[in-house]
């Protein structure tokens, strides 16, 4: 964008900020308390830099004036926009406008910025003056940069990449910058896509994005995206990093060929691209031997280390936490955890280790952080001892070995303390027994013995408990099935039912066998009989009389031989109850034997 | 009441020699016990197995055993019995911890691999568990089934908590008899077997002239699959597969 076109969109912001400050308000101006600051950021600059140059325009009025700018030749200048303010409090009116410009310098120099100014109700107001510094100092563009921005035959180029480290013999495991620059001249129309260069032989972590700028390079303004990464060789000897490309739509530079062509020039033109960065070579040099401490375990960068404990005050067999925290640059990923020495007094658990990575500029980072349970197994002041962490500190070319400080523990008696040598802490996320050297001891008791193959699926005791339930559901169903067939079958009821109620009544006869009542006995036992095969053939006992028994048993295919003596018998006992002849006690024994033995008769029979 | 005397006698003398029969492996125990504690380990290791020949088991006998083959050196019989030990009584800590002790020494690992997820999920409910606690809870949730069955249909008590009761119980009873299964087929009906050789082939066949597939290593654990003359097909815990010659393994 031109300075040109940079004021006139200013100048239209500048106007609906106008408009619509008056349509809200619509009240007077306020002239007298219009104020222009002017800040530039920073002051001093190199001549390939820039510098950000603010105007705030504030006041109490609504009406906000056309911007008075004054001429800048030593300077590109490029409008980065505008912000505006406003509030209302207590009624009063307060409006500010900032403008924010670009400035790339030209020339070396002291530049004074002066003249700032707009004309409110017919006076002016002026900004306060600002000097800005360009020195040939600061930031030059590198020669690499300018060779890159140049094509062979010495024109200059539309866009590139450029790819460069900070190192190029760095130690194994020490940090290397590797910086992508993508330089554009010309707009581009679609957001650049990257593809990322390959970094075999090394642990590689992004450090994120610059935002962009504009620099000069051979006297043409580059637009500047810049990219970057730490690399951490895990290998000795020659490395390469890979091309990294760039792909985007740029505006390209149309030349007309055909004189017909008229809007050639007028339409934009995109046509996609790639840039492309030249490979990168490296010699990772390996770790110096002399001097090289005992512990040290690989860790190159600058740390600090510190030991803090969550209570220095408890009872014996209670957990104290220490933290170790190990931060500083470098990979935070490689650092071990500190080797803590045996420490009769204590038991140690690992409780828990985090680590977490930052940049501070261009340099990654980190904390890593290893908690350790110590639980003292005996009262009185203990100490934990300070812990030592090495590092390689490439910088200054040596090992450093840190230290934290020693920990005093006061351990007093727990109550009810017995001093045993291990009493197992419970506590979270720990773990117990992964220190054991050897296995567990024998056992003492023989436990119980079984014959070998014995299972308890095949033992008669599982089989027993399990079959008897089994065995009274089924049996309880049996039951159950009878009851409801006897529920809805009177005649079979009876049948079931005629022993039973005959030998109650013969049993009733029994007791009324004497010679004062052998009426009733006969009619009992006569009664026993009936009753008998009336329930048996399901037919009413009362009323019937012999013959129709007879012909009853017949029908049932009952034997004639026990037919008749059931007759018989039934003739007998009327007899002896109606004949007015006394019966003597041993017909009434007779008696009841025949009647018993009728009885077996019947059952044998079986009434089909 | 003749018959009912004569069957109460014969109960009491099977008991008698039942505990006289126990006694001896006790006292044999003890005797290889004390020669362990004197580092006798070999004798130690006639000791127990005396016992394991009498036809007597149990998980201390297993476990001590191990202990004499693991402090000889002799890591694969050393795991053998941990994990018949462990079989018997899967709640003990200590065979727990020796096996898994012994079982980090061998030069090979190959545990972690998970290829059922299901059969994973059972073999972790139940291998805390002895079969035993396994199936008597089944039988107790079985009576408890029938009494409410009885009590639902036999007498009969309509109410809904019986019903509800009678459901609860029933699904409990299903989950108890599928572990109790799953225990019975993953101990006892799944043949496993450990790598006790020091130097062992395992082959693509069941042959001298087969490929070799890998190189065992005494401790390894391996299901067998099938076996044919003198080899066993065997499954590691990797999933790799082959044949490896039968005396070189000793199934738990």
């Amino acid at each position: 964008m031109s300075a040109k076109t940079g004021n006139r969109s200013v100048f239209v912001r500048i106007l609906l900020t106008v408009v619509v400050a008056l349509l809200a308000a619509g009240a007077a101006v306020a002239q007298n308390d219009v104020e222009i600051e002017v800040a530039l950021s920073p002051q001093t600059i190199g001549l390939n830099e820039q510098a950000i140059l603010e105007v705030k325009v504030s006041g109490g009025g609504q009406n906000v004036p056309n911007l008075q700018m004054p001429a800048l030749p030593s300077f590109e200048v490029y409008s980065q926009g505008s912000s505006s303010n406003f509030s209302i409090i207590n009624g009063v009116v307060s409006s500010s406008v900032t403008y924010r410009y670009l400035l790339v310098p030209h020339k070396v120099g002291t530049f004074p910025i002066d003249g700032i100014s707009l004309t409110v109700g017919g006076k002016q107001v002026v900004g306060n003056k600002v000097m800005l510094t360009v020195t040939s100092q600061g930031q030059s563009t590198s020669p690499q940069l300018d060779q890159q921005g140049t094509t062979p035959q010495g024109n200059t180029r539309d866009y590139f990449l450029q790819a460069t480290v900070d190192k190029k013999n760095p130690y194994v495991n020490e940090q290397v910058t590797l910086t992508l620059r993508f330089c554009t001249a010309v707009e581009y129309y679609s957001s650049p896509s990257l593809d990322e260069p390959a970094t075999t032989g090394f642990w590689t972590e992004v450090l994120g994005n610059k935002a962009p700028y504009l620099q000069k390079i051979n006297n043409r303004t580059y637009k500047i995206i810049e990219r970057q990464y730490a690399l951490f060789p895990t290998q000795t000897g020659d490395l390469t990093i890979g091309r990294a490309s760039i792909t985007t739509t740029v505006a390209t530079r149309v030349q007309r060929r055909d004189p017909f062509d008229l809007f050639g020039d007028l339409l934009p033109q995109g046509v996609q691209v790639t840039a492309r960065s030249e490979p990168i070579k490296l010699t990772v040099k390996p770790l110096p031997t002399a001097n090289k401490p005992e512990d040290f375990t690989g860790t190159v960068g600058h740390f600090e280390i510190e030991a803090r404990p969550d209570r220095t005050d408890i009872e014996v067999n209670q957990p104290v936490t220490v933290t170790f925290k190990i931060q500083g640059t470098g990979n935070v990923k490689s650092v071990a955890e500190p080797t803590i020495p045996e420490l009769p007094d204590f038991r140690i658990y690992r409780a828990s280790s985090k680590e977490s990575t930052s940049n501070a500029g261009d340099r990654l980072g980190g904390v890593k952080t290893y908690e350790e349970v110590f639980i003292p197994k005996r009262p009185g002041t203990l100490e934990i001892p300070a812990l030592a962490f090495t590092y390689f500190d490439p910088d200054r070319n040596k090992y450093e070995t840190i230290r934290t400080r020693a920990i005093p523990i006061t351990v007093k008696m727990a109550e009810g303390y017995v001093a045993s040598p291990d009493i197992p802490y419970s506590g979270p996320t720990m773990t117990i027994g992964s220190q054991a050297q050897d296995i567990r001891y024998i056992k003492d008791q023989i436990g119980s013995v079984h014959r070998s193959g014995q299972l308890i699926l095949t033992s008669p005791l599982y089989l027993f408990v399990n079959g008897l339930p089994v065995a009274a559901l089924v049996g309880l169903i049996v039951a159950r099935k009878r009851r409801e067939k006897l529920a809805g079958n009177i005649g079979l009821a009876r049948a079931r039912s005629a022993g039973r109620k005959a030998r109650k009544r013969l049993s009733r006869a029994r007791s009324l066998a004497n010679l004062s009542t052998y009426r009733e006995f006969y009619g009992e036992l006569s009664l026993a009989v009936m009753a008998y095969v009336a329930d048996k053939l399901n037919v009413s006992p009362h009323g019937m009389t012999g013959d129709q028994l007879a012909d009853l048993l017949r029908s049932r295919q009952v034997p004639d031989s026990s037919i008749d003596e059931a007759i018989s018998f039934l003739r007998q006992c009327d007899f002896a109850r109606f004949a007015p002849a006394t019966p003597s006690p041993d017909d009434l024994t007779k008696a009841l034997a025949t009647a018993e033995q009728v009885m077996v008769r019947m059952e044998e029979a079986k009434f089909a | 009441m003749r018959n009912l005397s004569v069957s109460v006698l014969s109960f009491v003398l099977l008991c008698l020699v039942a505990l006289t029969t126990v006694a001896a492996p006790k006292d044999e125990f003890a005797r290889a016990n004390e020669q362990y504690k004197e580092k006798q380990y070999d004798a130690a290791i006639a000791g127990y197995q005396s016992i394991l020949t009498q036809g007597y088991e149990s998980a201390p006998v297993y476990f001590n055993l191990g202990n004499a083959y693991f402090k000889k050196g002799d890591l694969g019989n050393a795991i053998l019995n941990y994990m018949r030990a462990r079989r018997l009584d899967p709640t003990d800590d200590d065979i727990k911890g020796n096996l898994e002790f012994a079982r980090r020494l061998t030069s090979v690992q190959m545990e972690g691999v998970t290829i059922n997820p299901i059969n994973s999920f059972f073999e972790s409910i139940t291998s805390s568990y002895r079969l035993s606690t396994l199936a008597w809870l089944s039988s107790l949730l079985f009576i408890i089934v029938i009494a409410l069955l009885a009590v639902r249909y036999g007498l009969p008590i309509i109410h809904p908590v019986i019903k509800t009761a009678l459901v609860a119980t029933l699904v409990l009873l299903v989950a108890a008899s599928y572990l109790t299964t799953f225990k019975y087929r993953h101990d006892y009906l799944t043949r496993r077997a450990v790598i006790i050789a020091a130097q062992s082939e395992v082959r693509t066949g069941p042959s001298e002239q087969s490929d070799l597939e890998l190189q065992g290593e005494p401790g390894l654990v391996v299901e067998v699959l099938a076996e044919t003359g003198g080899y066993y097909n065997v499954l590691f815990e990797n999933q790799r597969r082959g044949w490896i010659r039968k005396e070189s393994v000793a199934i738990i």
